[in-house]
């Protein structure tokens, strides 16, 4: 067996299938690209992977690990691409999903839409059980009337069953024997139970994140088999991962079980790898900030761990409104997304306040310097007006772009209606499409308790770097990262994550009743578990680390704040630092301290993980005779720039040619084929070692 | 600071949004009572130094933000701003000055830069309990309601205000939750004042007043626009409510005169001598509602939007209580009041207009005791019929309107409380027939674990006149309250046997349009589905429908359905 010293990233997107090797003695690495094949999305990444080691010859079995993303899960469940599935419920609870939470996300608009549950009334079933909130027997599993359902169902083509009963968070034994039900009845069936997928309290939440797994599950096991089976046959001989949403990797037996857990990992490995960026050159605390055609991404990573969320939605169907999509309940790296891309709509409303977003031209007819039909003005051709973009070198020459229709838009729609020049509307365009990105970037860091002033921002994405400037700007953030290769990012953030697997137990009892035995129980429990299926993933013992953390909450309250606990055995003389710590996070996020209430603890949680994979990359120097900044300088352009009162003639630096150590300042425009950066004047830049471009903000700015 | 451009307003405005914004999520995070932080009853808004309200929370309910809003200024009146030190915290649950009940604290803290208010932050929810009677509709003076609590500090400098947090814990019969919203109430107007000093730091701003200003009168112009784009006239409309002992009338005038309306509720009934009374500022609350969701739902709500609508139902009227009128359940007649405005509305721009609704959202309080411990369990519940039918859309099923209030799901239930909720399902037919189909309603069912006597108070309506349909449309389906499958009396505390069960069933939307236009093949889905009975879609919708499954299949797919064209034409015609 040769020497497995590579390792590879693979991500497939909407559009392209990007892909990473690295060396792991040298650091150097490849990259390579292709166009996403939608039938089998299997086939780009085999091509690209063959295109990639060919031309850096490199034989497949010198790879040990291929780590891989995709947003097939993210996909099939919004373009409603699932399995046929049907939900068992207890009795009286197949409409759970339907019902959901009886709220309005918006309380003026009367037109507004519930989402779509993935499983139609019709093949929703009443199953009659019943287990009551303490985890005992009200009413035993009609044994008969599944197995009949089961038959019905069978026959009839469905093709998956997911299963949430009541209380099976307290008491799984119904669901389990439903399961054996099914599965005896009726093989082929996949079948899903609540109790298994997220043992958490609320059944809306908890049936609709089973039914997510188990609609997707048999696509996700034929995509990952055909893919290894690729693999395979290209003499691949090391180990297979995948990126999950929690920012840990599993392997495919593990995944294939939990397949909802692979939603949003491509963006989830986005956070990791500007993550893994911020570690590499002493930042550990990074706001990633990702903005494309439609949407921009926000992440905030705060002492080298990306943000967890334990509840997240998909498919929202209302302008990215919290409550518009399907709820689903899993560790998820917390993504901020907002509808503000370059395509989003600028427009006046009714009280004569411009507004950016969240409407969006797309990509087609898209924004009206494309040219393509599109009349509204975008965020994009705002940027275009402000010299922020080359009209004759969009992605690297392959369009061009057209100026005259998109003043005239931007004169009609915006600037004639507010009374201002084109310039004037263009700048106020792009000023409030980075205020609405900081304000959500602002009220995340501060609902999870972080001060966004301390974090420098890192950009990516295709229009990220255009906007990043002024969003560090109003976030009050003293830096601006901005890597090198921002389009294909993301996979190096595959190569960060370690082996992690996680785990909770339900367990509800106030700090002064608590049993500590049961705890260690628990604990040791979840410990060795994780410690089991990372062994079986060739993790050595020896390399495994546990984290622990609890929920806590005042008697009384319905949402909890976590705390890490301390490893090993735990008694009595723990109490009072763990109030300690809850009282002082409480006081942290809510400026006051807590009611005089008992505290009391819910869930029971555990981390394992194998070795942080230790990942530099390094890039290889080319001597094209640039010495120092200004050699890399290939042209100038007028830009706008408030700070000097409007249109500056601005050096344009070929991110190419640009070398560790070089300086320069703002005001500047850094092109490189995919993405450009904008830095406003004043601004000190720099490069570092790994050729990412540094840019300390002014200290006046707002 | 000098005038402010279009763009500048955009930018800081967005961000006061955001800072209310961060105050809700505060308040339903450190929230004790279900009814805040799963139902979500509750209401944040930020204040200028004048006391208007310039911006809200997201989500949140009409009855509260807007009884809030102009409740402010009585706060301020009684404490003017040289009487207030930081860390000081106002609170008051007068009905009238404020949401019309005694359940609702609000909560106003002023935010100090340096020696200065720069502003204020308030909300106001609803506590789970305020001692007195048990919720309900019985009392015949508001003394019987509850606890009282004039405006007063309920922090001063910082530190609780011990008599009256000893006051509420031993009058109330939740103290830990009743005193603990109280403390996530405060939490949440300090987030606000921290993150609206940031802002104010990051752009230098020495105060927020011409922003205030500057949103409050475009608010009103953009409002005076839309509502001079309706044509003037007198359009007249009215509901029936349950009432308790004898039905009431409902009865509005909006009149619509050039940029201005007035919605008038003379002729609807006399005050009521039991606690369904509405004060003067709760009916304002959700009747310029209605006027900002039908014509102008861009617009921010603030004192700018209230200017150009006036409000007026005569003194002594259902809709304008005196003191001590009884007015714990004022919602159940508050909630009807965006209907019959809609209603009204309907005659001149039918296209933004819902059909009737389930409107008041079901709430009941329930008592029980826990079968081991022998604890007491007080816990309150909402529940949430169908909305109406849409000009070009189905009404939503199980959703609050007008009231943005949302249910508990069983889970939580049944660990608060010694309950046991047997089905919560949707209610088939239950959804007014009609070119768009009113939203459905639902069944719910409850037992109780344990042997003692436990008591449900069934805070509900709809359960004697359904939600109209409009254009034609069919009304919804009837509430129902039953106990062991008999009606039951509700607004009124009902003592029950151990193994009672109880039943309760809110009511549907009305129907937009006429069954007969409705596709047959939306029809044929909605049979599919169970929404609507083979036999309703006959009856109702001229539409036959024909299962060709097997009699006792349990999976009926699509395909076992057949839609019988000649038959549903012989129907229609």
């Amino acid at each position: 067996m040769k020497d497995q010293k590579y390792r590879v990233g693979a991500d497939i997107g909407g559009t392209f299938t990007d892909l990473i090797v690295v060396d792991t003695e040298t650091g150097e690495f490849t990259i390579g690209k292709t166009l996403t094949t939608h039938q089998d999305p299997s086939i780009a990444v085999e091509t690209v992977l063959k295109d990639v080691l060919d031309a850096a010859g490199i034989g497949a079995d010198e790879v040990q690990h291929v780590i891989h993303g995709t947003t097939l899960v993210t996909n099939a469940m919004i373009e409603r691409k699932g399995a046929k599935t049907a939900l068992m419920a207890t009795q009286g609870y197949r409409d759970s999903v339907e019902i959901g939470r009886e709220t309005r996300y918006d309380l003026y608009d009367l037109m507004l839409e519930q989402p779509k549950p993935l499983v139609p009334r019709y093949l929703r079933f009443d199953v009659p059980q019943r287990t009551l909130a303490d985890g005992s027997t009200h009413t035993e599993l009609d044994t008969a009337y599944v197995e009949k359902l089961t038959a019905e169902l069978a026959e009839k083509g469905i093709e998956a069953v997911a299963v949430a009963f009541l209380h099976s968070f307290t008491n799984p034994t119904a669901e389990r024997e439903a399961r054996a039900i099914i599965e005896k009845v009726a093989p082929e069936l996949r079948v899903s139970i609540s109790s298994d997928v997220v043992p958490e309290i609320r059944e809306f939440e908890r049936a609709s994140t089973t039914i997510a797994n188990v609609y997707v599950q048999e696509l996700v096991e034929k995509y990952l088999r055909q893919l290894e089976r690729r693999l395979e046959a290209n003499g691949f001989e090391g180990s297979f991962y995948l990126m999950l949403s929690s920012g840990g990797i599993a392997t495919v037996d593990t995944t294939v079980k939990y397949p909802v857990r692979l939603l949003e990992s491509g963006p989830a490995a986005g956070a990791l790898a500007a993550n893994a960026y911020g570690i590499a050159t002493g930042h550990t605390n990074l706001i990633s900030f990702d903005m494309g055609g439609t949407t921009a991404k926000i992440c905030v990573i705060d002492k080298g761990e990306p943000l967890i969320a334990h509840d997240f939605e998909v498919d929202r169907i209302y302008r990215f409104a919290k409550g518009s999509g399907l709820p689903i309940k899993l560790p998820v790296i917390e993504l901020i997304e907002i509808g503000t891309g370059g395509g989003s709509i600028a427009r006046v409303d009714s009280l004569g306040l411009l507004k950016a977003g969240p409407d969006s031209a797309g990509s087609d007819p898209g924004p009206v310097c494309y040219d393509r039909g599109g009349e509204d003005p975008t965020i994009t051709d705002a940027n275009l007006i402000l010299g922020y973009l080359d009209p004759a070198y969009f992605l690297g020459g392959k369009m061009s772009l057209n100026m005259d229709k998109t003043r005239q838009a931007i004169k009609d729609k915006v600037a004639d209606p507010l009374g201002l020049s084109i310039e004037e509307a263009a700048w106020g365009i792009h000023q409030i499409a980075n205020e609405n990105m900081a304000n959500a970037a602002r009220v995340h860091a501060l609902e999870r308790g972080k001060d966004p002033r301390k974090y420098p921002v890192f950009a990516f994405g295709g229009a990220g770097p255009v906007h990043a400037y002024r969003i560090a700007a109003s976030l009050g953030s003293p830096m601006l990262l901005a890597p090198l290769g921002a389009g294909v990012m993301s996979t190096v953030g595959f190569l960060t994550a370690p082996l992690a697997f996680d785990f909770v137990r339900s367990w509800v009892t106030e700090l002064d009743e608590i049993d500590w035995e049961k705890v260690n129980g628990l604990f040791s429990e979840m410990e060795a578990e994780g410690e089991s299926l990372l062994i079986e993933s060739d993790v050595a013992a020896a390399d495994i680390t546990h984290r622990r953390e609890i929920d806590m909450r005042y008697v009384g309250q319905g949402h909890e704040i976590r705390v890490s606990v301390p490893l090993g055995k735990l008694d009595g003389s723990n109490r009072d630092g763990l109030i300690a710590k809850f009282e002082e996070t409480y006081k942290e996020l809510y400026e006051r301290k807590g009611p005089p209430v008992a505290i009391e603890i819910l869930n029971w949680r555990v981390v394992s993980a194998g070795p942080k994979p230790d990942v530099s990359l390094t890039v290889r120097e080319t001597d094209d005779g640039a010495k120092m900044a200004a050699d890399c300088v290939k042209g100038s352009r007028p830009a706008y720039f408030p700070e000097t009162n409007g249109f500056v003639d601005t050096p344009i630096y070929d991110r190419y040619k640009m070398k560790p150590g070089m300086t320069f300042d703002g005001p500047a425009i850094v092109e490189e084929r995919e993405s450009t950066v904008i830095i406003g004047p004043d601004a000190k830049c720099s490069i570092d070692e790994h050729h990412n471009l540094i840019v300390e903000m002014p200290e006046s700015q707002g | 600071m000098t005038k402010l451009t279009p763009i500048q307003l955009e930018v800081l405005w967005n961000r006061l949004l955001s800072v209310a914004n961060e105050q809700q999520t505060t308040l339903i995070r450190t929230a004790f009572s279900t009814i805040v932080r799963e139902s979500l009853d509750l209401a944040c808004g930020v204040f200028d130094t004048r006391g208007h309200m310039i911006g809200q929370s997201m989500t949140g309910t009409p009855g509260h933000i807007n009884p809030m809003a102009t409740g402010a200024i009585h706060l301020l009146k009684a404490y003017p701003p040289e009487t207030l030190s930081p860390g000081d915290v106002l609170v008051t649950n007068d009905p009238w000055l404020t949401a019309g009940q005694v359940n609702d604290f609000t909560v106003m803290s002023p935010v100090f830069r340096g020696e200065k208010i720069v502003g204020y932050f308030a909300n106001c929810c609803h506590a789970p309990d305020i001692g007195g009677r048990i919720l309900s509709a019985e009392a015949r003076e508001v003394f019987e309601e509850g606890l009282q609590v004039p405006i007063m500090k309920l922090f001063d400098k910082g530190e609780p205000n011990k008599v009256l947090f000893d006051m509420i814990r031993a009058n109330v019969r939740t103290p830990d939750e009743t005193v603990g919203d109280l403390y996530a109430q405060t939490a949440s107007n300090a987030v606000g004042a921290r993150s609206l000093l940031q802002m104010m730091d990051e752009f230098g701003l020495e105060t927020i007043d011409p922003l205030a200003d500057e949103i409050i009168a475009r608010s009103e112009k953009a409002l005076r626009d839309a509502i001079s784009k309706i044509p003037n006239g007198r359009y007249e409309h009215e509901v029936w409510s349950d009432g308790f002992e004898e039905p009431l009338l409902l009865k509005v005038a909006v009149i619509v005169r050039d940029d201005e309306i007035d919605i008038d509720f003379d002729g609807s009934s006399k005050q009521s001598e039991r606690g369904i009374n509405v004060v003067l500022n709760y009916t304002k609350g959700y009747a310029s509602f209605a006027v900002k969701a039908a014509i102008s739902p861009e617009v921010p709500h603030n004192e700018g939007a209230f200017r150009p609508v006036n409000i007026t139902a005569p003194e002594g009227s259902i809709l304008n209580c005196k003191r001590p009128a009884a007015v714990a359940s004022r919602h159940l007649v508050g909630h009807f009041l965006p209907g019959v405005i809609l209603g009204a509305l309907s005659q001149v721009i039918p296209d933004r207009v819902l059909a009737g609704g389930a409107d008041p959202g079901w709430m009941s309080i329930w008592r029980a005791t826990w079968p081991e411990t022998e604890k007491g369990a007080n816990f309150t519940l909402f529940q949430l019929g169908g909305t109406g039918a849409r000009p070009t859309k189905d009404g939503l099923n199980t959703t609050g309107f007008p009231s943005g209030v949302g249910g508990v799901p069983a889970e939580i239930v049944e660990t608060q409380a010694p309950l046991v909720q047997l089905q919560r399902a949707l209610r088939p037919d239950s959804g007014g027939a009609g070119k768009f189909r009113g939203g459905l309603g639902q069944n719910t069912d409850f037992a109780h674990l344990g042997s003692e006597r436990w008591s449900i108070s069934g805070m509900i309506d709809r359960t004697l006149f359904e939600a109209d349909g409009l254009m034609g449309g069919l009304p919804g389906a009837l509430g129902e309250f039953k106990l062991n499958d008999e009606t039951a009396p509700p607004k009124t505390v009902m003592w029950m046997e151990p193994d009672a069960t109880i039943s309760l069933n809110p009511p549907g939307g009305g129907g937009y349009g006429s069954p007969m236009e409705r596709d047959p093949e939306m029809v044929l889905n909605d049979v599919v589905d169970g929404y609507v009975t083979v036999e309703a879609a006959a009856e109702k919708y001229g539409v036959v429908v024909k299962y060709t499954g097997a009699a006792d299949a349990l999976v009926r797919m699509p395909s076992d359905y057949e839609l019988d064209a000649a038959g549903t034409d012989r129907l229609r015609s």
